[in-house]
């Protein structure tokens, strides 16, 4: 008898799920998603609060890296707009038809030598503590995004080559699935530091927990970020497209750590 | 607290046993009742998911189901949007990944329930279905709920097949494993903390309740 | 004409071979050690196993052959498994509903009471299975088979479970209810004392075989051959020689190694012939000797107790004829045993009750 009641109550409220999931589904294919590399992590979320504040409309915002995103558009993602943290990936993209043109560079990049505040590691912008800690055998492991789809892993490997530490440096890499998880590896304490994008080390949370340096633009190919609008954009993600090209929103981009186009450091 | 999360998660599990379990119930039944050759090969084939790593079932549902595969490129055709990196994605793949956890339980209650008494069931004139309601589910109930309870409990863990076909989409397919992982990463810790244990309580809980109850009801069969 | 028949014919996925016959109202006994395919059997007429090829009809209804197969629920039998089924989580009452769901439900409970009544257990209506002793089972077991009108009973070792005392109680029970229903019923048992008190027929199966069929107490004189003498509890088998026939006296005469001894009369069995033959426990009589007599009894035999085994009332003896190498084999009274002083090593004297030889027609 009691088994009777189970099934009823279950069905019921399952039954009641499924009718607020298909309401929450057709709700969503409103949503306007924009992919974003994770460098843009703190920077994008200030933009798009005041963006939501001035225009009461609403983003849903998704970080990762850039190289996964590329692969997750052409699988099919549903992104409007693509923040990438290297230009290629969205001329690539645009090569291949998926996106309605060839987007617009909105920033250059830098990378910056992160440590905790309790590590050992002596930081300048030459890596030349880096070099030291290595050779007194103290570094145990060092974070970087990965270099095979992560833009900023990339240049982290072409600064440690300019450096001369890249061989040496290998067997203590761990990888970060992007630069976000990176700089969470290098202040964890699971590191003795890292090289991530400037831009996260210039916001409150990590000023926090660790100092930095920032390393030489010479030293690497440099990180032009592009951004472009994909097929089936809507008004929001346009809207939002032309509002990252506003002197205010300029101004926050600067503020961490990038180099506008057309001007220079 | 991510709460879009944590509904979407629970939306995802909700509809995940709604549409496995009654298939998993009578393939389940199907199996414990029949000896055939091949039925090892078929046994262990609907095991797979279970030693299956989530990424390599995330990599082939990615290959068979995406955008670029034949299959996707018909689900576009019909429905405007594919499957990858919507709920519809990430529910297909759970339904997949939970069939050894609903089919495994049940088929042991069924397998439990001794042949005399499906005799006599038969030989009182019951059909299939009158027995399956009157006999076998009074008897077999505990192992339903388990497989319930199980897909469930599995489902709001889900990480690596989300990841791979999910896209962490806020709304969409941003469970709340996947948000927790965001927030580690946006080195939130206090809310990655929050959610996780949030999910811990909830599943020990879900857990304890379905052992109580199949240990109370079970008992009174002797 | 309510007659079930049979006839079973199949190689996989076990051997079966079987021929069958049970008028209304009789009680057939299907007799065999385990494994020799009886509870198969019952399983096929219930319908719950489908056989290779063959026919079962009952009241002149095919409920099997090579082109039909009728399923459990069609064919209306009463079934009462080994260890019974009954449902643990239903009432005895609900129990003996189970079956009835093709009536009104106030008839469904009408009929329900009236069988637990007629099974005397009334006021066992509300109690589950697991708060019922084993007789108790058993005859909600009955009552649920029986309570739907079957056109057949089928028990499958019915009394297997329960004690010596119970069993006793049953045993009435069973005979009084087969004079009232007009059914054939169909008892497996490897219990051939069971066999004896209430099957009206008896047959004996053993690897899928039927050995022999008929009247239990003709079967158990005259087993067929040595697998059935061997399974109704003859364990004394010999090689012998047919010397002749002597139609005056009516008997046959037998050779069993240096002995001559004397057999009832069969002169279709050629002078020369090797033969088996067997005699039953009962048919070995100690009491015809006496120490001061030197009786000439026919069929009397010198033997050396070659063991002795005293179980309770009870001595075991086992027993060489000469230089025959199987052993007689016999169980007597313990005071008989005293009083003829046995001991292992012991000389004595046996008689072979003539009438008791039984010989077997084919070397089997």
């Amino acid at each position: 008898m009691l088994k009777k009641i189970e099934i009823q109550l279950n069905i019921f409220t399952l039954l009641l799920c499924l009718l607020s999931s298909s309401v929450s589904i057709s709700a969503l294919a409103a949503t306007t998603n924009i992919a974003a590399a994770s460098d843009l992590k703190f920077a994008l979320e200030e933009l798009a609060l005041s963006f939501e504040k001035q225009s009461g409309q609403t983003l849903a915002l998704t970080f990762g890296s850039s190289g996964t995103f590329a692969t997750q558009i052409r699988h099919g993602a549903p992104f409007q707009l693509f923040l990438s943290a290297d230009e290629d990936y969205v001329l690539k993209l645009h090569a291949d038809g998926y996106t309605l043109d060839q987007g617009i560079l909105y920033a250059v990049g830098r990378i910056a030598l992160l440590a905790p505040a309790s590590s050992p590691l002596i930081l300048d912008s030459e890596l030349k503590g880096l070099a030291a800690l290595m050779q007194q055998g103290k570094l145990q492991r060092f974070a970087i995004a990965n270099p095979k789809h992560a833009p900023y892993g990339q240049r982290a490997q072409e600064a440690l080559q300019h450096a001369g530490l890249w061989q040496d440096i290998q067997p203590k890499l761990i990888f970060g699935e992007n630069v976000s998880q990176a700089a969470q590896f290098a202040v964890s304490g699971s590191a003795e530091g890292g090289i991530v994008a400037l831009s996260l080390t210039k916001s409150p949370q990590m000023a926090k927990l660790g100092h930095y340096a920032v390393i030489p633009a010479e030293w690497h190919t440099p990180l032009k970020q592009r951004m472009v609008l994909l097929k089936g954009v809507d008004a929001t993600a346009q809207a939002f497209y032309a509002y990252l090209q506003q002197p205010t929103a300029r101004a926050v981009l600067r503020r961490y750590g990038f180099t506008l186009p057309g001007e220079s450091e | 607290m991510d709460w879009t999360a944590l509904w979407l998660s629970l939306q995802l599990g909700f509809m995940t046993i709604l549409l496995l379990i009654p298939a998993a119930l009578f393939g389940a039944r199907w199996l414990a009742y029949r000896r055939f050759t091949g039925k090892p090969l078929l046994e262990a084939l609907l095991a797979v998911p279970l030693v299956l790593p989530p990424t390599v079932m995330g990599y082939y549902l990615l290959v068979v189901l995406g955008a670029q595969s034949p299959v996707g490129h018909w689900i576009m055709h019909w429905t405007g949007q594919p499957l990858v990196f919507h709920f519809s994605g990430l529910l297909i793949a759970s339904l997949i990944v939970n069939i050894p956890f609903a089919v495994q339980p049940m088929q042991r209650a069924f397998e439990a329930i001794p042949q005399d008494i499906r005799d006599a069931a038969a030989c009182c004139g019951m059909s299939s279905w009158r027995a399956l309601l009157n006999v076998e589910l009074p008897l077999a109930w505990p192992g339903v709920l388990t497989a319930m309870v199980l897909s469930f409990a599995h489902t709001l863990g889900e990480f690596g097949v989300v990841l791979m076909v999910g896209g962490s989409l806020p709304g969409e397919t941003r469970t709340i494993a996947i948000s927790i992982y965001d927030r580690v990463q946006a080195l939130d810790f206090d809310s990655a903390g929050q959610m996780s244990l949030i999910l811990l309580v909830f599943s020990a809980a879900v857990l304890a309740l379905a052992n109580g109850l199949s240990g109370r009801f079970g008992r009174s069969h002797g | 004409m309510a007659d079930l028949r049979l006839q079973i014919r199949q190689t996989r996925p076990i051997p079966l071979s079987v021929d069958l016959e049970c008028a209304t109202g009789h009680l057939l006994a299907l007799v065999g050690p385990s494994g020799s395919g009886k509870s198969t059997l019952l399983r096929m007429i219930a319908g719950l196993s489908r056989p290779q090829s063959g026919y079962i009809a009952c009241g002149g209804q095919v409920w099997f052959d090579n082109n039909n197969h009728m399923t459990p629920q069609q064919r209306r039998t009463g079934y009462v498994p080994q260890h019974y089924g009954l449902f643990p989580h239903m009432s005895a009452l609900e129990n003996v509903k189970a079956g009835l769901h093709h009536l009104a439900t106030s008839e469904q409970l009408k009929r329900a009471r009236e069988w637990l009544a007629r099974m005397h257990l009334d006021g066992l209506q509300q109690r589950k299975p697991a708060e019922l002793s084993g007789g108790q089972q058993q005859r909600v077991a009955l009552a649920r088979a029986l309570a739907s009108d079957p056109s057949i009973l089928l028990l499958d070792e019915p009394f297997s479970a329960v004690d010596s005392s119970t069993r006793e109680k049953l045993y009435s029970e069973l005979a009084e209810l087969k004079r009232q229903l007009l059914i054939p019923i169909i008892m497996v048992t490897h219990d051939l004392n069971e066999a004896l008190l209430l099957a009206d027929h008896m047959t004996l199966i053993n690897h899928g075989h039927t050995l022999q069929s008929g009247v239990p107490r003709d079967i158990m004189a005259h087993p067929c051959n040595e697998a059935a003498a061997q399974l109704v509890g003859m364990h004394n088998l010999f090689d012998g020689e047919i010397i002749e026939h002597d139609a005056v006296q009516s008997c046959t005469r037998l050779r069993l190694g240096a002995h001559v001894l004397d057999s009832p009369y069969r002169p279709q069995l050629t002078p020369g012939t090797s033969v088996r033959w067997a005699i039953p426990d009962n048919g070995v009589r100690f009491r015809a000797i006496s120490r001061a007599e030197s009786v000439n009894s026919h069929n009397r035999l010198e033997v050396m107790v070659s063991k002795l085994l005293t179980l309770g009332d009870e001595v075991r003896l086992s027993m060489q004829i000469g230089s025959v190498s199987a052993p007689l084999l016999a169980n007597i009274p313990l005071r008989l045993a005293t009083e003829l002083n046995l001991a292992a090593g012991q000389h004595t004297a046996v008689v072979l009750r003539a009438g008791d030889i039984h010989i077997f027609a084919n070397h089997e």
